[in-house]
């Protein structure tokens, strides 16, 4: 454990603006598999376990279409093939399948269920849950180290934008420095070349003199160019990862939309707010909850591909049990069953990781969702957007 | 006199029955003594989430964490015990194991009294996945103590312990089962049947849920200590989620609320992975059709379960033809699996199967018995021998 004062001195403010940024881009596929929960939640009343499985065969579609449409494992692992529109069918087939899987779970293992104890679905979920992350290790590759990240990814490279402007004064001695450092380099050389050794480390008394010279323009470069970038401050986005977060944002556009201006949406709301009731109004319940479960699988699927292709998580079958738990500790923060407190939620704790190992206490990266969530329920017990009730199990 | 006649001779009977399931233990391997002391740890740990969670309603999901905090302060006083040299490391004298079982009981209750506060505001989910966070953000904080062994885990001396893994077994069951033929147990049902019900007719809500933690997790804590010295060795990944899961889904399987029902559930869960794990391997074509056919099986038999009112000959058709797609589906996907290149001629060695089955076991047996083994209720003797009610 290192002294609180020792910590505080290696925080580095300037990467902070980074640190949010790339916070913000996890948060977003945390809060898109967080609303898969919700709105199973806020329908059924059922803790859908099997949603991170769900999550994990979404990604392991990607690859698989991937490997289909030209990216195969080569000699050197996979090779590139720079066509986006792959980009687009693997997104469409891993929410495809993810929707197709989600309807089958909740008809073969939850609709039968529904009358009885929640308590029963709940067990039932977590068995379907772990079938698939048991069978799928029988059957499904674990992907090459590098996964699918940047060989498939076609946008590689980062865009960066700068927040405030290097300083100038800074900028000339940087240059000076490097000015110096190359002839200082150029006289070493000369100096090995004079001496006709092949290393500098058996120079003379002269040329080892000449050789520390050398060295120190070196590290005065290098400390220019530190104070240099310490003096600016840029945002770099991966391109993939803004690609990744603007895909994200139209979905919840698109899910905003569906929920709050159509009539299948008016209808989902009604029978969140009361499932006997939008039964007995005539409302065909079976019809919304399968509605729901491929809106919901299917943004797991969206957020899987995105997962794999472009933050390069690599795939197991088990890859599903962190992001479920984390986007299900993000539904919880917002109020489960609020959709609005989801996306809150995916966000807070992406950008809550970040900045724990960005204060360098990256062990304790894993249990900052729940710190938080507990420290929320106790001041607010029905999440940061929901309301709470007295319920029975 | 009858009273106290029974009472000693229950209490005389468990100790007898714990320290002959020692002896069994003793005569048998390594291995086996192992199996049977773990299989008590089961029972135990099921039996005391049954109280918090089928008797009193509170929907907890993370009794590995009280688990594991019993453990580790088992482990934790042994290896203070060996720095100061009052024990060796080789084995641990029976008194001393004794002691850290209470010791381990109380660090665990209190961290249910720490859970159950919250618990006085949170229902349902929330209170469930407070429970889940406070195992997961244990486990990360023991992982990076390294007075606590750290993520590779800390040794103790071992010891035989199976008789007082039994013997607390039976004090679990004892004091559960008392619990609910007294006024005080009726408390504890009323507060799981209707909370605000129970309020209004005087029973002290806040008071129940935080005893039923407090009982529930003083036992797992036990169980952990004994646990630390039957193995000789913890590490964080013995307490994880899934742990958790499989206690619950004792209790569930068992019947949320029947103390039998846990006890056989758990027996149940326990022995089958450990059976599993000498099957022979298997091709991956005969697995994936039985799967698919149990899979059609099962449905069928929902369809039979969910229309009974239908005429016993259109149901006989029916059953029949539902009969012959799940054969026929079975044999499909076996025979179908060859043509997939990256799945044909594969065996499956039964290491990675156990699991696979144990998972498939769990949800056919919740799709046709959602409520469980023995539902809400008991079995007993009793139901062995009825008593003649005279007319």
């Amino acid at each position: 454990m290192l002294e609180p004062s020792l910590l505080m001195a290696g925080l580095d403010p300037s990467a902070l603006p980074q640190q949010l940024l790339n916070g913000l881009m996890f948060g977003a596929i945390y809060a898109l598999v967080a609303l898969g929960y919700t709105m199973v939640y806020g329908v059924l009343r059922l803790i859908n376990f099997a949603h991170g499985e769900v999550f994990m065969i979404g990604a392991y579609t990607a690859l698989f279409v991937s490997w289909q449409s030209g990216y195969f494992q080569g000699a050197q692992g996979l090779q590139r093939a720079n066509n986006p529109g792959i980009l687009i069918l693997m997104l469409l087939a891993s929410m495809i399948v993810c929707a197709v899987l989600g309807v089958l779970i909740e008809r073969f293992a939850y609709r039968p269920m529904r009358k009885q104890p929640r308590i029963a679905s709940l067990i039932t979920a977590i068995g379907v849950s772990m079938l698939l992350q048991y069978g799928g290790a029988l059957v499904l590759p674990v992907s090459p180290p590098r996964s699918i990240l940047e060989e498939v990814n076609p946008y590689d490279g980062n865009h960066s934008i700068s927040i405030k402007p290097k300083d100038a004064a800074l900028q000339t001695a940087f240059t000076d420095a490097q000015a110096r450092q190359k002839t200082a380099d150029a006289a070493l050389a000369a100096q090995i070349k004079l001496e006709g050794v092949s290393s500098e480390f058996d120079l003379s008394e002269e040329g080892k003199k000449v050789n520390s010279a050398a060295l120190d323009a070196r590290d005065a470069t290098r400390g220019a160019k530190n104070n240099l970038d310490n003096s600016g401050m840029s945002l770099n986005v991966p391109y993939g990862q803004g690609i990744m977060f603007l895909t994200t944002l139209g979905l919840m556009g698109l899910l905003t939309y569906l929920v709050m201006f159509t009539k299948t949406g008016r209808e989902m709301r009604a029978v969140a707010h009361d499932f006997d009731s939008a039964a007995l109004m005539g409302m065909d319940v079976n019809r919304i909850v399968t509605i729901t479960f491929v809106i919901g699988s299917s943004l797991a699927g969206a957020g899987a591909m995105m997962c794999a292709t472009f933050l390069g998580t690599q795939l197991t079958s088990f890859v599903g049990v962190p992001w479920g738990v984390k986007a299900f500790v993000a539904a919880v923060l917002g109020g489960i069953g609020n959709i609005p407190g989801a996306v809150l939620g995916g966000l807070l704790i992406g950008v809550a990781e970040t900045v724990v190992v960005w204060a360098g206490g990256s062990q304790y990266k894993d249990a900052i969702a729940f710190v938080i969530l507990i420290f929320v329920l106790l001041v607010k017990p029905g999440g940061l957007l929901g309301s709470a009730k007295v319920e029975k199990v | 006199m009858r009273f106290w006649a029974v009472r000693l001779g229950s209490i005389g009977l468990a100790v007898a029955g714990a320290f002959a399931i020692g002896m069994l233990a003793q005569n048998s391997g390594n291995t086996v003594s192992r199996l049977i002391a773990l299989a008590g740890l089961y029972v135990t740990l099921a039996v005391s989430l049954n109280l918090i969670n089928g008797i009193t309603g509170q929907f907890s999901i993370g009794h590995a964490a009280f688990y594991q905090v019993g453990s580790y302060t088992a482990a934790f006083l042994a290896s203070q015990l060996v720095a100061r040299g009052i024990i060796t490391t080789t084995g641990m004298p029976i008194s001393w194991v004794l002691v850290a079982v209470i010791a381990a009981a109380v660090s665990a209750g209190l961290a249910g009294l720490f859970i159950g506060l919250p618990s006085l505001r949170l229902r349902g989910d929330y209170l469930a996945i407070v429970t889940l966070g406070f195992g997961e953000i244990l486990r990360i904080i023991i992982q990076n103590t390294n007075e606590l062994g750290g993520s590779y885990g800390i040794n103790s001396p071992k010891a035989f312990v199976v008789p007082y893994v039994w013997l607390l077994a039976f004090l679990c069951i004892a004091v559960c089962r008392n619990l609910l033929q007294t006024a005080h147990g009726l408390t504890f049902l009323s507060v799981r049947e209707d909370e605000v019900a129970s309020g209004a007719m005087g029973v002290n809500v806040t008071r129940i849920k935080v005893a039923a933690f407090v009982i529930g997790s003083a036992f797992a804590g036990a169980a952990g200590a004994l646990l630390t010295h039957n193995e000789g060795f913890i590490n964080v990944n013995s307490f994880t989620m899934d742990v958790s899961f499989i206690i619950l889904t004792m209790v569930v399987l068992g019947g949320t609320g029947s103390i039998t029902g846990s006890v056989v559930a758990a027996l149940a869960l326990f022995i089958l992975p450990e059976i599993l794990r000498d099957a022979p391997a298997m091709p991956l074509n005969a697995i994936l059709g039985s799967l698919v056919g149990i899979a059609l099986l099962v449905g069928v038999i929902r369809l039979a379960m969910d229309n009974k009112g239908l005429g016993r000959e259109v149901m006989g058709a029916r059953l029949w033809l539902g009969l012959g797609v799940a054969v026929g589906g079975a044999i499909v996907v076996s025979i179908g699996t060859n043509f997939v290149p990256a799945l044909a001629n594969r065996t499956i060695p039964s290491a990675e199967l156990r699991m696979v089955i144990f998972s498939a076991v769990l949800v056919i047996m919740m799709l046709l018995r959602p409520q469980g083994i023995f539902g809400h209720r008991e079995f007993g003797l009793g139901k062995l021998f009825p008593k003649e009610v005279k007319a």
